[in-house]
């Protein structure tokens, strides 16, 4: 069953994201993609945090022929709306359907400080354009010789506050034709709950993202990252742990357990660590962790 | 107004590194008013110059650099302005453009043009428009995130800001932020909810 027809039944989807080589190596990025396949999708980023990789399309074809049900992340940071179109028309082309339409991380502290954003279309603009582009014609109002098929994905952040100004984000995106949500990461099942309560009646599909912290450094690195906030009790839990990685596995699991119960899925970034994956999710089934 | 800042030293010896004889003209509307082209410069820029060899002819102060019938009036029967090898220009892009247009001499800009500010007080500038000719300010309580939000987000904010402030500076409030608490203020939440802000046609051309 593909991820699209998935959504709307009552399973637990779960998610990880995969980030391209900076460069042409691929080895790397396929071995980590190895051990995803069980999962219900795998996102690939688009030059995450205003970095320079290879690209979405490409490597989501990969995921594919690996069989791997790709999204493929598409920035508008990037892109004007001829290149946008014209790089959403190319995924279908490559059999690629699931995009996540994002704003992109702001080049200012990144290794393209200086780089000229474009900004062309906002994120609403961009869900509305692949929703147009599916009716056959483009935003020049030109008719297409062959009309795509997507599967549109958003993100709101459930952590920043205001929090209620992401849940009127949350509705605009739907409306503007966002079939299903990944989030910014969370660390608290419970207070993603607290935005979920606020969006589950429109009855879309929310993956709140996780992130799995695998030592201090990276935790003093993640909490420097936009919209992160890392709340006091798992910044002790990591600074006191013997072994960090094991007890940033643990965190994982314990989240998804808990997220089992009320949400819709989750969505794993592991960040260089996708091997540990299986075992977060494996912790997140068995009984016994809490409650 | 045009808010300019100041080429460097360097920069500007560079750029007079092959003429011998020199001509200022500042321009009395934004250059002067922001500090970058007043007569304090003038005179700064002066010594500058003659202490680096070179030979200052005159100068003068334009009422508007970026009016072409005066750039025109006064400046083409100048005799110094028309002598010197070349033009120094303490104004923004228009006005040394409109300099250039009208006469055939060398310019040479001792200014960079940063934006359309706002004056908070003297020195310090807000960015609050960005002339981009297709005005949405009705839509958004009178602040412009086309301009103000660093990715010119008009639907919306990203999931970016931490505690109201922007995710590219921890010190600035995030527009989108700011747009709302405007919202929630006026009872127009609604509105915003089903508002939706077409892509800009731009005609930068």
């Amino acid at each position: 069953m593909k991820f699209k027809e998935k959504l709307k039944t009552d399973k637990f989807l779960i998610t990880a994201e995969l980030f391209p080589p900076k460069g042409t190596d691929v080895s790397s990025f396929l071995n980590r993609a190895a051990g995803l396949k069980s999962l219900d999708a795998v996102n690939v980023t688009d030059n995450q945090r205003a970095s320079m990789r290879a690209g979405s399309l490409a490597m989501s074809r990969l995921l594919l022929e690996a069989g791997i049900e790709p999204v493929m992340q598409l920035a508008a940071r990037d892109k004007n709306r001829i290149a946008l179109q014209s790089e959403l028309l190319s995924a279908n082309v490559l059999g690629i359907e699931n995009v996540l339409i994002i704003s992109g991380d702001h080049p200012n502290a990144g290794e393209y400080a200086g780089t000229k954003t474009v900004y062309d279309l906002d994120t609403l603009q961009l869900i509305k354009t692949a929703r147009l582009l599916e009716t056959g014609a483009d935003l020049a109002g030109k008719k297409l010789h062959g009309a795509p098929k997507f599967c549109v994905g958003a993100v709101v952040n459930p952590s920043a506050e205001p929090n209620d100004l992401q849940a009127l984000m949350f509705e605009k995106k739907a409306a503007a034709g966002a079939e299903f949500f990944q989030t910014q990461t969370i660390f608290d099942a419970q207070d993603f709950k607290t935005f979920f309560d606020k969006v589950k009646r429109l009855k879309i599909k929310v993956l709140p993202g996780i992130t799995l912290i695998k030592s201090v450094k990276f935790m003093q690195f993640l909490q420097k990252l936009p919209g992160v906030n890392i709340p006091q009790k798992i910044q002790a839990r990591i600074n006191s742990a013997s072994d960090p990685l094991a007890e940033g596995i643990k965190i994982c699991s314990e989240t998804i357990k808990d997220l089992r119960s009320f949400a819709d899925g989750v969505h794993i970034m592991a960040i260089g660590m996708e091997e540990y994956i299986p075992e977060i999710i494996k912790g997140s089934e068995e009984t016994g962790i809490r409650n | 107004m045009i808010i300019t800042s100041k080429k460097t030293s360097e920069e500007i010896l560079e750029s007079v590194s092959g003429a011998d004889t020199l001509y200022i003209v500042s321009c009395g509307s934004c250059a002067s008013k922001c500090g970058t082209g007043d007569q304090k410069a003038v005179s700064e820029l002066k010594e500058f110059l003659e202490k680096n060899g070179k030979t200052v002819l005159g100068n003068i102060e334009l009422d508007s650099a970026c009016d072409m019938r005066l750039a025109k009036k006064d400046l083409l029967k100048n005799e110094n302005f028309l002598k010197a090898d070349a033009v120094i220009t303490l104004s923004c892009g228009a006005g040394s453009q409109s300099i250039a247009k009208v006469s055939e001499k060398i310019i040479i800009p001792a200014l960079n043009s940063e934006y359309v500010g706002s004056t908070e007080r003297i020195g310090v500038y807000k960015k609050f428009c960005g002339i981009c000719g297709e005005c949405i300010l009705i839509e958004t309580q009178g602040i412009c995130p086309r301009t103000r939000c660093p990715k010119s987000l008009v639907n919306g904010p990203c999931g970016g800001f931490v505690n109201g402030k922007c995710e590219t500076d921890q010190t600035k409030d995030c527009t989108w932020v700011l747009i709302y608490e405007k919202l929630k203020k006026n009872g127009k939440l609604d509105k915003f909810l089903n508002q939706y802000i077409p892509p800009k046609q731009n005609k930068e051309y």
